[in-house]
């Protein structure tokens, strides 16, 4: 273990001893299993960096850091006060590292927050370890709750931002470290590691908050209310501030939503070109609506800004699946957007540049799709002509629409103690998973086949290997 | 152009038993339809393949 990843309570500090304990699977900041392992958690960013500019000092501490529970028992052994911001995927670590916090801090405070308390409030209130549990956004609660958490009653509805222009920018240095020689060399700490999508160092960085549209797989909307975006100005000025003190290599703007409020991203367009250090390449989102309603904006941003990977939830392949998951999408929209992107890839290849891909989340396994909406599903990933494929098993995460539906059934086999996020989890009680897994495996080939060009056909047949966490 | 030219709400039915059942759809006709996706037509002799699934 790498020394001084975390510091241990200063003895020269007055006042109580506060550890923001970062949550995720044992090990993913030690030898994770993928980049998306590490990715850094900008609540705990934000909500650290306003209660240290209030004179409420924490130190960090992270589970992904500890290759055991003894390791996280000895990380927070010494602690007056743990803050965890708990996630549906992280509730399972959450409650764990609360129970161990207080059999060695008796007596100790447990403030949580995060996602889970808002789509699963039962859940954690079942948990005695959390002493305050807060709901919705918080950074406008957070430091009245630190400075004096006896004020508040056990369950509290966080009060957040009418805009993120009222955001500080996040201090970095406050994310936790890697913990192995190995991870440190190429983290690139406070920065991120490359991921696939562009050079490292990565800067994820967000505009906007919360996606207005009411996909039922998704309990975004359900967490918090929408909030005015970020100036374009301020988003380079962060750029142009991180490139200047460590160098960046590549963005990843992580809305859920990128693509929409066009005025802003018409500034977007004459501003980044102009007033960034660089023309940083970068991913972002967008949806198949959005790219046909606005496809002229949508290209210019792609030639003159370096919206060089782009995520388009493209989900399904079927209007019959399309419309379960109420992603108002149809197969029109995404077969416009996959011939768009294509034909302004052969172009910019055509003058020696560098073509956009896109990174494309596929649901399979959603409850009533038939075999052959399947098919045509991968019929669609098979035609897209520069794609990285991000494909999982739909899970039925509490919050969402057709989650808390399923869950109200009693069909969902996820529970309290596996939220992960593993893709190829079967995760719905009736789904033929077996089916999907050759599918993937390439067993139907010859039905993806029929309908595509001859060209087309001979492309990958196996994506077994593109089963990846959303 | 789908959530621009048609957008989708989101509805609860009635149901017998007293509880709600959560549909969405361009309208609560369109929304009864899409429930309909969500089921699975069978002929009776195959009823024993999804016996241990009925609930």
């Amino acid at each position: 273990m790498l020394k001084n990843l975390w510091s241990k309570p200063s003895s020269s500090e007055a006042g109580p001893k506060r550890l923001w304990l970062d949550l995720g699977d044992l090990g993913d900041l030690v030898n994770p299993a993928g980049p998306h392992e590490q990715w850094q958690d900008h609540g705990l960013g934000l909500l650290r960096t306003l209660l240290h500019q209030n004179g409420l000092m924490t130190d960090i501490a992270s589970t992904r850091a500890c290759k055991t529970w003894d390791e996280v028992r000895q990380a927070v052994a010494g602690y007056d006060i743990l803050l965890m911001n708990v996630r549906s995927y992280t509730f399972p670590v959450g409650y764990r590292s609360a129970k161990i916090f207080k059999e060695v801090n008796p007596k100790g405070l447990v403030l949580a927050g995060g996602m889970h308390a808002t789509v699963a409030l039962d859940e954690m209130e079942a948990i005695p370890e959390f002493d305050k549990i807060c709901q919705g956004p918080g950074e406008k609660t957070i430091v009245d709750l630190v400075r004096d958490p006896d004020s508040f009653p056990r369950v509290i509805l966080g009060q957040g931002a009418k805009s993120m222009a009222e955001w500080p920018m996040i201090d970095r240095t406050l994310w936790p470290k890697p913990n192995s020689w190995k991870l440190a060399r190429k983290f690139h700490w406070p920065l991120e590691p490359e991921c696939g999508w562009g050079p490292g160092p990565v800067v994820t960085i967000i505009t906007s908050r919360v996606c207005p549209w009411q996909c039922v797989f998704c309990n975004e909307n359900s967490y918090i209310p929408n909030m005015g975006r970020r100036p374009v100005e301020a988003v380079i000025d962060e750029l142009n501030f991180l490139d200047q003190k460590w160098g960046v290599g590549s963005i990843v703007i992580h809305d859920s939503m990128f693509f929409q409020n066009p005025s802003w991203l018409q500034e977007w367009l004459e501003k980044y070109p102009r007033q960034a250090r660089k023309l940083w390449p970068y991913w972002a989102a967008g949806r198949a609506d959005t790219v046909r309603q606005w496809p002229e904006l949508f290209e210019a941003l792609i030639k003159e800004t370096n919206w060089n990977t782009v995520s388009i939830g493209f989900e399904s392949g079927s209007d019959r699946v399309l419309r379960i998951i109420n992603k108002e999408c149809t197969e029109e929209d995404n077969y416009f957007t996959i011939d768009l992107l294509s034909r302004i890839g052969d172009e910019m290849e055509a003058q020696g540049k560098k073509a956009p891909v896109f990174w494309s989340n596929i649901m399979l396994g959603i409850p009533g799709e038939t075999h052959e909406d399947a098919i045509k599903t991968m019929r669609m990933v098979k035609y897209t002509k520069r794609i990285l494929p991000s494909i999982s098993f739909y899970a039925p995460y509490p919050g969402s629409a057709l989650g808390n539906q399923l869950i109200a059934e009693g069909k969902s086999r996820m529970t309290k103690e596996n939220y992960h996020r593993f893709p190829d989890d079967e995760k719905v009680v009736g789904v033929d998973y077996q089916f999907y897994r050759e599918l993937l495996a390439g067993k139907f080939d010859h039905e993806i086949n029929k309908g595509l060009p001859s060209l087309i056909q001979h492309r990958r047949s196996v994506y077994s290997d593109a089963l990846a966490k959303a | 152009m789908s959530s621009f030219s048609n957008p989708h709400y989101m509805y609860l039915f009635d149901l017998k038993n007293g509880k709600k059942k959560l549909a969405y759809g361009q309208s609560p006709e369109d929304a009864l339809e899409i429930l309909s996706y969500k089921f699975v037509k069978i002929h009776q002799r195959q009823l024993q393949e999804y016996v241990h699934l009925l609930g």
